[in-house]
């Protein structure tokens, strides 16, 4: 009986700390910064394919970004960027629709696609864009 | 004895491909990327605790490899791999703390964290955006919800499983 109590104890202790846990991810999650700006950036393999200031497209159109046989299809609208269509059986990269700001990359992870806005952070990254576009 | 747990060790692999596939074929509810509710994980951790780790790991890494061959995410053997790996190591580490098989759920909490964690750490390695981490919390959320659920699906079977050896014995 009394081992059963502070079984009892130990598993209500484990719930609590675990509770916490989800809490505490939940409020970083929420009020993490949400910076944004005009211009975004595509990224496969890590490696800066695409440099885009939103504010100047005048017409929309399709990027098409393909690696080892499967194929990303990204829109590009004025003011707005989204993944279209994807091939990858889950396709969370077009369920997460437009890209919102710099916290919530949008993501493909069988294909390593990275649509993400540009930061104070990745100036150094736009200069060897700029060379080799 | 050796004979009869490679057989149940190659009847739980197989069960773990079944679950692994099935729920591959259920869509996700959150956009997200790296979620989902890892039901083949209950497979593991029984094999765990009813065989031992090393049975453990061999069924981990028959799953994975055949699972993205047969699912056709060749792509994501990577993410599984070392997520799965993370994980089956922190289950050892937390078993030997939480003897107890009822606290299987606790244990499996932590796993499925360091599955999630294994999982990031891949993606932030494989696309250089150190923006993803922001998705670090959500899935750290998912990963304990998750992993409760499974780890107490775990702990249903396991004691089932044992009540029920130990009365084929005694017959």
């Amino acid at each position: 009986m009394k081992e059963n109590s502070s079984f009892k104890n130990k598993t209500f202790f484990w719930v609590l700390v675990f509770a916490a846990a989800v809490v505490i991810c939940l409020c970083i999650y929420f009020l993490r910064p949400k910076e944004r700006s005009d211009v975004a950036l595509i990224y496969q393999d890590g490696e800066l394919l695409y440099t885009i200031d939103l504010n100047k497209v005048t017409e929309d159109y399709e990027i098409l970004l393909e690696r080892e046989g499967s194929g990303n299809k990204v829109l590009v609208s004025k003011n707005s960027i989204c993944m279209k269509d994807a091939d990858c059986p889950d396709g969370v990269c077009v369920d997460h629709g437009e890209l919102k700001d710099n916290s919530s990359p949008i993501v493909c992870l069988p294909n390593r696609v990275v649509i993400k806005f540009q930061t104070s952070g990745d100036e150094d990254v736009d200069v060897i864009a700029g060379k080799a576009q | 004895m050796k004979t009869k747990k490679i057989t149940i060790c190659a009847i739980l692999a197989a069960l773990a491909l079944i679950i692994f596939v099935l729920e591959s074929l259920i869509p996700s509810l959150i956009p997200v990327p790296g979620i989902k509710l890892g039901l083949a994980n209950v497979v593991t951790l029984f094999a765990l605790y009813y065989l031992g780790p090393a049975y453990a790991a061999l069924i981990l890494v028959t799953r994975v490899v055949l699972g993205c061959l047969l699912t056709g995410q060749t792509a994501a053997f990577l993410y599984s791999l070392v997520g799965g790996a993370l994980a089956l190591l922190t289950a050892m580490l937390m078993k030997k703390i939480f003897k107890d098989s009822r606290k299987m759920w606790i244990v499996s909490v932590f796993s499925a964290a360091a599955h999630n964690l294994g999982q990031m750490a891949v993606a932030l390695f494989l696309t250089g955006t150190w923006e993803l981490i922001w998705y670090l919390p959500l899935l750290m959320v998912s990963g304990i919800i998750t992993g409760a659920l499974t780890g107490i699906l775990a702990g249903l079977v396991f004691n089932r499983v044992k009540k029920a050896v130990n009365i084929e014995k005694n017959r």
